[in-house]
């Protein structure tokens, strides 16, 4: 060592929507710390939509110009179609939860005040707010762009802990019911942490075995290593339990109705979209370049995952009284689904491209349908905040046509009904099984959604067909509410009549398949 | 990679050393699960993460042997100490720390202990590296992290910030000092969640209108 | 013989796994996951020994950031429910169950 070093080669180009993201994010914290506190909502606001919007024309720009097929920055992202078409769900998603998250009286007042104490009640009648939740958010989204782009797995690694890092934190960050909203953020902390510790020696073992941690070289030493195939099976299953946890497969699911219950709901909505999106990209990205040679002895076991996370998911949200842990069950058994379209790789390019274009477009169907739900859920408030007890949702058809008609549309969009962005979703993941040879899969799969579309459509009738308490809740649209739920039937009602632009998109996307 | 495997017996200096490591690691890992003095399992922490320190600096890895001394022992360790105090923890024993299930636990640690093992000793029973110095100094650590590695290095700093900022978000207690006399009797409100034989007047918040960011701010913000 | 490394790793990882299980103290629960995390670097250090090459060296110094980062995020929390609920007991965190 002279002491000079070859300067890496970073496309910064290419990685343009994540710098983006990120140094909006720091510019975020500078903001909080310099500005002052009046003026820091006004900065934040239209500064973290226009990073998410100019990430995602810069995106689809990219996406115009050309796709590279070799690894980026050192070989440690790698940014292809797949990975452009996830990067620009994540960021729409991403845009329309922060006009949900910047609506008032989601977070808390002062995060360090006991609940109920003066001091509390000091900083609500002072009406002091977190600015720094939009920086956090970024911080948040950058990492969901990093993780399913990580083309090495110590690079996914960090990108998951910078995605997890501040949702943990923003978990606890509830306005109402602060309890079980820190109650939520330690819950998903330790599991979480818990978690990546098994990624991480999953990921040890498979460094062990090949002697890197880079996609393609592991998969290249899937051939040429020999005699230690335990090690890597093990390494195989550890790091499937880390990433399995993320997605909230069963049996790795206990956290995901608690957390999702316990968050601020535009947090929830934005847990829910991008955070699944990220994580399927970056479990489809480790089990078809990192281990598609192995691909006959996971698949049994990712059978098997599909088809508890399904069934499990159905079968708990019909007990359920809430409405947020009823749409957490239902994002259960919909990581199920979606996990029917990871077993769906085939031995061929084609085969392979089809189901991953339908997972994409299963992925931005969900993710749109999903956020718009919560957002209803914001909606229906109570005294004491937002009404999750079903009972409380009676009657709403009564009260609130609208409201109550375009929760239903988003319900049936969940539960497949034609006409709707799900239908299409469920049918593309389906037929793309069926092609290869995952049948028995497929009938699990429709006979979970049948059961799933029982407590949709339980809520409907609950909604239309039974009479309206006296004290019932009240209905209260903010401006970025409204929003958001147009956006999201536009996409629904779009998506489940004319998918075709984007069933095109997500074809073309997926046609050059991941990097290697 | 591999040479030919030098017999077991006699050992070299470096395997006697590596197995006292790995006696004391191994036994106060332990001793942090089973302890039933939460301060005490901090300390059995220092003890078990500095003999890995001893460990990797038998394997050559100096940079991460002193990085560990620095941020395991002198970092992270402290912090869950201050987390111990400010969580007012007992110092001593305190009953029911554990679940009750230590016998299942047991049984389900040792089957996993040997799958564990056996794989690793079927994989590298033949593997022998002949350890010499050099090869984890700084310089060429340094080198690599800055060339192959510098991408995930800046989303770590990134980690880094995001983590500060958080830590700030939920113990800073001052939002606005604004009539910092008005709430003398502040903490003792009736309100806080009932755990009613808990004698003590709360840490932190009381004192946090008027001597503003003490406490657990300031501890959370020296580990980042 | 690096075997034996690989071998003390997998059982800290394990007595750590088990802590995390059996441990009521969200604290010691974290410790518990520290300890994993240690035997995670334990092995990179030894494939990094092993395979030649540098980079289990570098992911084992990543790795230790990122434990730093963690133990920040969880120690405020933790310790932010404790001001809530005056203990740092994991059973109590009770309210959310179906």
């Amino acid at each position: 060592m002279n002491g000079t070093i070859p300067a890496p080669t970073i496309e910064y180009a290419l990685l343009a929507p994540m710098l983006v993201v990120f140094g909006a994010a720091i510019i975020g914290v500078l903001v909080e710390a310099f500005a002052p506190r009046y003026l820091r909502s006004a900065i934040h606001k239209p500064l973290t939509l226009l990073t998410l919007a100019g990430a995602f024309v810069i995106t689809i720009w990219q996406a115009r110009t050309g796709i590279p097929t070799t690894p980026s920055a050192m070989g440690a992202v790698a940014v292809d179609g797949p990975a452009l078409f996830i990067w620009g769900t994540i960021l729409v998603l991403a845009f329309v939860s922060v006009l949900l998250i910047n609506d008032e009286g989601h977070f808390v007042a002062s995060a360090a005040a006991v609940p109920g104490s003066a001091e509390e009640e000091r900083a609500l009648t002072e009406g002091a707010t977190h600015t720094e939740v939009y920086p956090l958010v970024l911080f948040a989204v950058g990492g969901m762009l990093l993780f399913p782009a990580a083309n090495d797995l110590l690079a996914m690694f960090v990108a998951l802990e910078v995605m997890s890092l501040p949702l943990y934190l923003l978990c606890g960050l509830a306005r109402r019911r602060r309890l079980l909203s820190q109650e939520a953020a330690v819950k998903y902390f330790l599991l979480g942490a818990f978690s990546s510790a098994f990624f991480l020696y999953g990921t040890a073992l498979l460094y062990g075995y090949a002697g890197s941690v880079d996609l393609a070289k592991i998969n290249t030493a899937l051939g040429s290593v020999g005699g230690q195939d335990t090690l890597l099976y093990i390494g195989v299953a550890m790091l499937g339990v880390g990433l399995l946890f993320k997605i909230g497969a069963a049996p790795f699911q206990a956290w995901k109705p608690d957390v999702y219950q316990g968050s601020p709901t535009p947090i929830t909505a934005l847990m829910a979209s991008g955070t699944l999106v990220a994580a399927f990209g970056a479990l489809l990205r480790v089990f078809w370049v990192a281990l598609g040679g192995l691909e006959w002895s996971w698949t049994p076991i990712m059978w098997g995952v599909a088809i508890l996370t399904m069934v499990v998911g159905a079968i708990l949200a019909i007990t359920q009284t809430d409405i947020k842990r009823m749409l957490a069950y239902s994002s259960i058994a919909h990581g199920g689904f979606l996990l029917i379209g990871v077993v769906a790789l085939g031995n061929n390019q084609q085969q392979n491209a089809s189901a991953l274009s339908a997972l994409l477009f299963y992925l931005v169907a969900y993710g749109f349908t999903t956020v718009g739900a919560f957002a209803v859920v914001t909606t229906v408030r109570d005294a004491g905040g937002e009404a999750w007890h079903l009972s409380r949702w009676a009657g709403l058809g009564k009260r609130r046509p609208l409201v109550a008609v375009v929760f239903s549309l988003f319900l049936l969009a969940f539960a497949g009904i034609p006409l709707t962005s799900g239908f299409f979703g469920k049918y593309a993941v389906f037929q793309a099984a069926v092609a290869a040879g995952a049948t028995p899969l497929v009938v699990v799969g429709v006979v979970s959604s049948a059961i799933a579309a029982f407590f949709y459509v339980r809520v409907i009738v609950l909604m239309f067909f039974s009479d309206p308490a006296a004290d019932g809740p009240s209905v209260v649209i903010p401006g970025g509410t409204w929003a958001v739920g147009a956006v999201a039937v536009l996409a629904t009602v779009v998506l489940g009549v004319f998918p075709q632009p984007v069933l095109d998109l997500a074809h073309t996307a997926a046609q050059s398949l991941f990097v290697r | 990679m591999t040479s030919q495997v030098p017999d077991l017996w006699p050992p070299s200096a470096q395997e006697v050393v590596f197995l006292l490591l790995g006696v004391v690691a191994l036994g106060s890992a332990l001793l942090v699960v089973t302890t039933r003095q939460l301060v005490h399992a901090a300390l059995w922490l220092v003890v078990c993460f500095g003999a890995l320190a001893g460990g990797y600096l038998v394997l050559t890895a100096e940079f991460v042997a002193w990085v560990q001394v620095l941020i395991y022992v002198g970092a992270i360790v402290v912090l869950l100490l201050f987390g111990i105090m400010l969580t007012r923890a007992p110092i001593g024993r305190s009953a029911g720390l554990d679940s009750g299930n230590r016998v299942t636990a047991a049984t389900v640690a040792v089957g996993t202990a040997a799958v564990l093992v056996t794989v690793v000793v079927q994989g590298f029973a033949t593997a022998y590296t002949p350890l010499e110095p050099g090869g984890g100094a700084a310089a060429t650590l340094g080198a690599s992290i800055f060339r192959s590695w510098v991408l995930p290095f800046e989303a770590l700093s990134v980690l880094l910030l995001a983590a500060l900022i958080g830590a700030i978000v939920l113990s800073r207690t001052d939002i606005r000092p604004a009539n910092p006399a008005a709430d003398a009797g502040g903490p003792a409100a009736p309100t806080t969640p009932p755990h009613p034989p808990d004698p003590a007047p709360p840490p932190a918040d009381g004192s946090g209108a008027t001597a503003g960011e003490t406490g657990s701010g300031r501890v959370s913000r020296d580990g980042g | 013989m690096t075997t034996h490394y690989l071998v003390l790793s997998a059982l800290l990882f394990v007595i750590g796994g088990v802590g995390v299980l059996v441990r009521r103290n969200a604290i010691v629960v974290f410790m518990c996951v520290e300890l994993m995390l240690n035997a995670c670097n334990l092995a990179f250090v030894t494939f990094a020994r092993q395979n030649g090459n540098l980079d289990g060296q570098v992911i084992a110094f990543f790795v230790m950031i990122v434990a730093a980062a963690e133990v920040v995020i969880g120690l405020a929390i933790i310790v932010t429910i404790f001001r809530t609920r005056r203990s740092a007991s994991v059973d109590d965190v009770n309210l959310l169950k179906y």
